[in-house]
């Protein structure tokens, strides 16, 4: 008898009013099964359901979406038919939640203690022990100084703190289940690795089972026993971790590797046509909803419904053997040194803070001694972990900041001292890519309107603008309906295009774009590279901030490493990668998921925690 | 937590310096001539130009005010032209009144208003918010001083359940000592005068605090739906927290953070809205001695109580900067 299990579970979400009211399936018909001490793995991109599987669990559906049909049991009883408060006393006893974004997951104006001992008194601590018993519960994910911790607030500490803290909590009342989603979703690549390593050891030690609901396939590999993968709120194929790896058998399972740029080689991405259908679109969907992306189908894919069938390796596609045609794309063309003119020269840049009051003032330093050059149609990568400069760098090199020393020298001309004419210079050839392009546009202009606006400030006349707009969305892959749109409208990786298409609007010589592909899914992401590698044809140059070595590695000729606001290592992207000269380098190499199933983490080697 | 407070009491003192300077030079520049106001109708050119001098009115603006902030330093206001007397112990005679009207006017609108955000906040959905809206808007839309004639009527008049002017009933003395009814009355054991102040109170302070307490209640609600929404709202009730627990131990303070510096702000409006309602209850507070010394153009007391105004309106927000910083650990320096 398995701990936990979900019988053909269908969740829909009402959606329009009247008579026009339609119910589509978030999740349909999804059964799933988890042992006592196992990690199932739910891959999915946004909108494949997984977070609403966590929601259910919980019995906080959000308002609009309820259960349709199927059953949850949990140790042997089937917890939809109980009561709300019964389901809700389970809450962080029996079941335990780890969420994505941990900062963000900690009440801000409470301390660490208060957090903590508010959990306890729930579970029925007597209040004498709370404070051992929290310290007790910090020295358990190894952190450091557990006693001086307990009076601090979530925002003095790190990431990786905060996510220790709440693993500490979701540990406490040694739950028999814990949904993780996305746990390291918002942490730097080494402390990614370190709190997996964590999870994997105390899950291991309580025989916990685990449901880790996340959109890397390759991350879920790593740490899980067996995955499910969701498209469209249904599960397409399921089986053990490293079989489904090794030999998917949906299409989509395929594409979701091949769309995903490995740290360990540089190979072509997989590019699927379009998104994974919407909300609306589930309402009327039919037949195998990833039929109108596929690259296998048949005609009559899209007309049956498919059912999961299999007993260890289930799949929900009529042609599994198809699947192993899909093969990888050609690798992208090897690099050639750039041979074009120096496009921009930076040399000792630093960025140092003031910080304190009038009394016990000192400095802080972003960025210390930043020296590179680039040359025209380059892309140099820019890596490091948060914190470590990346960002103001870009912030330096576009004006949005002064450096408190060094130079740097765009197009042949001083644009240090960021008057008149170094602005004027900056416009002429450089355009910034924001991270988030919901806040990077104006949500009340139009799309086109969004997409001139650097020659709107320049006066240009609108058929030249219109004409301009039509061109970019076209080379974007975004459809001229779109024009007349407003931001709000769009999906996340369209509003990225626009964002994209409004910088080349000013035909820069150099695009600064920060994190710009970090919050997508791997489908997207693959989209948005496919992008801006076709850029490279027109000559621009890239400085390309990331966290992600991988996609650093797929796209850049050049990369610089940073640490701690200092460049520790700058070289040719192919010999940075296979032959690292730093540390640091060495060890964010380590620290990144690597490309085929590795073995779990063990309990053994666990490192002391840094973030 | 008291050197930051005297910290923002001290920057707020050029604000204040700031503020005596204009108010002395917008009360120079009205059409006014104290010297005329303080002799007896039919006085002679030479016998105003003689009072002039006296009263130091023909030196350069600069100067006057100069001698002015010198002698304010030292508590010395001048003399009222009206009342001849001084104007600091006018000032100070008045203040107690008006203090504990607008004290507990605050106190009613913060406790109406936090109960109303709550209650909105509660109701958000039901078929009793638009309702409980409806309330709010009327108390918003009336001002305090036509909730203070529908009292006077309603209560006073009609109902004859409250005395409808005055701070104690006729025959009653107030004990010597602060010049605040209540601890004066509790200090001499008079609980009678203590009731009596209290009976006084209760309709002046209560028109003052529902108009004050219909926006704290709207900028509570606001900020708690916003609140609502954070993840580590989901993440508490996740661990199985109680949903009014939630709101009490995890949304309210979170969203008080943003209310608190709007009760700041609205002090003074509060304030404004307290010496019209002395006015028609007949206190003998800063706002009667305001409107008498307007209709005699006593210009002293009137720079006094502007001044007055001023200083309280900066020591009510310093306060709440503070209370903000209780509230808010991100704000303090690590």
């Amino acid at each position: 008898m398995s701990l936990f299990a979900v019988s053909d579970l269908t969740v829909t979400a009402r959606l329009g009013k009247g008579n026009e009211t339609v119910f589509a399936p978030v999740l349909r018909g999804v059964s799933l099964t988890l042992d006592r001490g196992m990690v199932l793995g739910i891959v999915g991109e946004s909108g494949a359901g997984k977070s609403m599987l966590g929601r259910a669990i919980a019995d906080q559906l959000p308002a609009g979406f309820a259960i349709a049909s199927g059953r949850m049991d949990f140790a042997r009883r089937n917890i939809l038919a109980l009561t709300p408060a019964t389901r809700r006393a389970m809450l962080g006893r029996d079941i335990a939640f780890i969420p994505q974004d941990p900062i963000a997951a900690l009440n801000p104006v409470r301390t660490i203690f208060s957090q903590l001992r508010e959990h306890f008194a729930q579970l029925g601590l007597p209040r004498h022990q709370h404070r051992a018993r929290a310290i007790e519960a910090l020295a358990e994910v190894q952190l450091p100084d557990p006693a001086d911790l307990l009076g601090c607030f979530p925002h003095q500490l790190s990431g990786g703190m905060c996510q220790r803290v709440l693993i500490a909590m979701a540990f406490a009342s040694r739950p028999r289940l814990i949904v993780a989603d996305e746990p390291t979703a918002a942490l730097d690549a080494p402390v990614q690795a370190r709190i997996l390593e964590l999870m994997a050891a105390l899950q291991r030690r309580a025989g916990t089972a685990v449901l880790f609901l996340t959109r890397d396939l390759r991350l879920a590999t790593g740490i899980c026993d067996r995955l499910a993968v969701l498209y469209a709120g249904a599960v397409v194929e399921e089986g053990g971790a490293a079989s489904v790896l090794a030999r998917p058998l949906h299409p989509y399972t395929r594409a979701l590797e091949l769309a995903s740029p490995s740290p360990d080689m540089r190979r072509g991405l997989m590019v699927l046509p379009d998104h994974m259908p919407g909300l609306a679109a589930l309402a009327t969907a039919n037949g195998c909803r990833f039929a109108p992306r596929c690259p296998v189908r048949s005609a009559g894919c899209a007309e049956r419904e498919i059912p999961l069938i299999g007993d260890d390796r289930r799949v929900a596609c009529q042609y599994p053997e198809r699947t192993s045609r899909i093969v990888p794309s050609p690798p992208p063309p090897p690099f050639r040194a750039s041979a074009g003119e120096v496009l921009l020269q930076v040399d000792g840049l630093a960025r140092r803070f003031r910080v304190g009051g009038l009394f016990r003032r000192r400095e802080m330093s972003a960025l210390e001694d930043a020296s590179f050059t680039l040359r025209e149609g380059e892309f140099l990568g820019v890596v490091g972990a948060s914190g470590s400069g990346k960002s103001t760098l870009a912030r330096l090199i576009v004006g949005l900041d002064r450096p408190t020393a060094g130079r740097i020298t765009l197009a042949g001309a001083d644009v240090t001292r960021g008057d008149a004419a170094a602005r004027q210079i900056r416009r002429a050839n450089l355009q910034m890519v924001f991270a988030d392009p919901a806040s990077a546009l104006n949500p009340r202009r139009r799309i086109g309107s969004i997409i001139t606006q650097a020659l709107e400030a320049a006066h240009r006349p609108a058929v030249e603008r219109e004409a301009v707009a039509a061109e970019l969305m076209r080379a974007m892959g975004l459809d001229s309906e779109l024009v007349a749109r407003l931001p709000g409208q769009l999906s996340g990786g369209q509003r990225q295009r626009v964002s994209i298409a409004r910088a080349l609007a000013a035909r820069p010589r150099l695009l600064v774009a920060d994190e710009i592909v970090a919050g997508f899914d791997v489908a997207i992401q693959a989209q948005l590279l496919a992008l801006l590698a076709r850029l490279r044809a027109s000559g621009i140059a890239l400085i390309f901030i990331s966290h992600d070595l991988a996609v650093v590695r797929h796209l850049c000729d050049r990369v610089v490493v940073m640490q701690a606001g200092r460049i520790v290592e700058a070289g040719e992207t192919e010999r940075v990668f296979t032959r690292p000269q730093a540390d640091y380098t060495r060890e964010l190499l380590a620290a990144a998921p690597p490309d085929i199933g590795p073995p779990a983490p063990t309990l053994l080697a666990i490192p002391p925690p840094s973030g | 937590m008291l050197r930051t407070l005297a910290w923002r009491v001290a920057v707020a003192l050029p604000t204040l310096l700031v503020v005596s300077a204009l108010i002395f030079a917008a009360l120079r520049l009205l059409p006014v001539d104290p010297a005329v106001t303080s002799l007896p109708a039919g006085a002679t050119r030479a016998e105003i130009a003689t009072m002039r001098h006296a009263m130091g009115l023909d030196r350069p603006l600069p100067v006057q005010y100069a001698i002015w902030l010198g002698r304010a330093l030292h508590g010395d206001f001048g003399q009222s032209i009206h009342l001849h007397r001084p104007v600091g112990g006018l000032v100070r005679d008045a203040l107690p009144a008006t203090i504990e009207l607008a004290g507990s006017a605050m106190a009613i609108a913060s406790v109406l208003g936090i109960g109303g955000g709550l209650l909105l906040f509660a109701l958000r959905g039901r078929r009793l918010e638009p309702a409980l809206e409806t309330v709010i808007t009327l108390a918003m839309s009336l001002p305090e001083f036509l909730w203070a004639l529908l009292f006077v009527f309603v209560f006073g008049v009609a109902l004859n359940l409250l005395p409808v002017t005055g701070r104690l009933a006729p025959g009653l003395a107030q004990p010597p000592g602060t010049g605040f009814l209540f601890i004066d009355s509790l200090r001499a054991g008079r609980f009678d005068v203590f009731w009596s102040a209290l009976l006084h109170l209760v309709m002046p302070a209560s028109a003052l605090g529902i108009a004050f307490a219909a926006p704290i209640a709207r900028v509570l609600r606001t900020s708690l739906l916003a609140v609502w929404e954070q993840d580590y709202m989901r993440q508490a009730r996740l661990r199985g927290v109680s949903e009014t627990r939630l709101l009490l131990a995890h949304a309210l303070r979170n969203a008080a953070l943003p209310t608190l510096p709007f009760i700041g702000r609205q002090f003074g409006v509060l304030v404004g809205g307290a010496l019209l309602v002395e006015v028609i209850f007949g206190d003998p507070g800063i706002g009667s001695l305001m409107v008498d010394a307007l209709r005699h153009a006593d210009l002293p007391v009137i720079q006094a109580v502007g001044l007055a105004y001023c200083a309280a309106v900066l020591a009510i927000n310093a306060a709440a900067g503070t209370l903000q910083l209780i509230l808010d650990p991100r704000l303090r320096r690590s």
